[in-house]
């Protein structure tokens, strides 16, 4: 009996702990680069943006996106490279306007990754 | 994670519920629950496993939310006699003295011929060498035989009538025709063969006769040799 109480709690407290763990974490992590993609928009809207800046962008990604890969499906992230990558690539050819919609496109997924996996009832069902 | 954790454990009830609705018939030698974990923890160790592009987490949660589900149901099993009840379900007495009780078969989804097929892997071949047959909660079944149970097996007996119809084709290896059956039934006060629960015959003439919702009637027929 003790023991199947305390294995319980044992489980219950590390799905739990591992639920909002996630949850933050994710939260986070997407609020701090949608920061970075809006200080590169407003870089892009004054057409001062340039490769360098874009490619911070992307180094900044790289380096959270390896531990992204435990807590989130990997198709997720990598449609947010995808998108992230042809933003550098309009960025190298300073075609500034597609780089702001597809700016938009990844602010919009850092907004809705989190929401997706977040607990809310309609990611329930 | 939070989600997988839910979605879990609402797959794991809405089973659970199918699984205990579904009767005796489906479980076999599991308590519904023990089924239930057998049948999704085995796809959840398969999906991540498969997918690469899922991480391995949602599989780890996912079976942990199991583990944790099944020990929940564990420890309400072993010390609440009611929630027990719910739960596993309880036996179900398909057969006493007074005959089969058609009413608990057709709660767990089974017939005549499910207990009949049940009683012979049991060893018993005639439906009054027992006096107590049962489905115990987790799908297997006893049968407790009457003391001189062996005397009353001395052939194979068939289904000749089953919920009120006739098997045609047993009907065909006693060699008699259908009119002949229903000249017995009548002679034993049974004017609608719908009122049978069932009826079989052995080779040396052995009838075992139920209406429904009544006691149970062994009598032999005047037949001049063994047919089977």
């Amino acid at each position: 009996m003790v023991k199947t109480l305390v294995s319980m709690l044992v489980t219950l407290s590390i799905l739990i702990g591992a639920a909002i763990f996630e949850n933050v974490y994710v939260k986070h992590l997407f609020q701090d680069f949608q920061r970075t993609l809006l200080t590169l928009q407003d870089k892009t809207e004054n057409h001062t943006a340039n490769y360098e800046d874009g490619a911070a962008v992307r180094e900044y990604w790289e380096s959270k996106k390896s531990v992204m890969y435990v807590w989130l499906p990997h198709s997720t992230l990598q449609e947010f490279d995808y998108q992230l990558n042809e933003a550098i690539g309009l960025l190298y050819s300073k075609d500034y306007p597609n780089v702001i919609s597809k700016l938009e496109i990844l602010l919009a997924m850092a907004e809705n990754i989190p929401q997706t996996y977040s607990l809310r009832l309609e990611n329930i069902f | 994670m939070g989600l997988v954790f839910i979605r879990t454990i609402i797959l794991f009830i809405t089973l659970f519920v199918i699984m205990r609705l579904m009767g005796k018939r489906q479980i076999g030698e599991m308590q519904p629950y023990e089924l239930v974990i057998t049948l999704i923890i085995a796809e959840l160790a398969c999906i991540p496993m498969g997918d690469t592009s899922i991480p391995l987490l949602y599989g780890i949660v996912a079976i942990l939310t199991v583990y944790f589900l099944h020990q929940v149901v564990c420890l309400i099993d072993l010390n609440f006699n009611q929630a027990k009840l719910v739960l596993s379900g309880s036996p179900s007495v398909v057969l006493n003295k007074n005959g089969i009780d058609d009413s608990q078969l057709k709660k767990n989804n089974l017939d005549v011929s499910d207990l009949i097929e049940s009683l012979r892997i049991e060893g018993y071949f005639s439906l009054d060498a027992v006096d107590y047959a049962l489905y115990e909660a987790e799908g297997t079944f006893s049968a407790l035989p009457k003391k001189n149970y062996q005397e009353k097996q001395t052939s194979l007996p068939i289904i000749l009538v089953d919920e009120g119809k006739f098997d045609e084709r047993n009907l065909k290896l006693t060699q008699k025709p259908k009119g002949y059956f229903l000249d017995v039934l009548r002679q034993h006060g049974c004017d609608e063969l719908k009122k049978v629960l069932v009826m079989t015959v052995d080779g040396n003439g052995k009838v075992y006769l139920q209406k429904k919702r009544q006691k149970y009637k062994v009598f032999h027929l005047d037949w001049e040799a063994q047919l089977w």
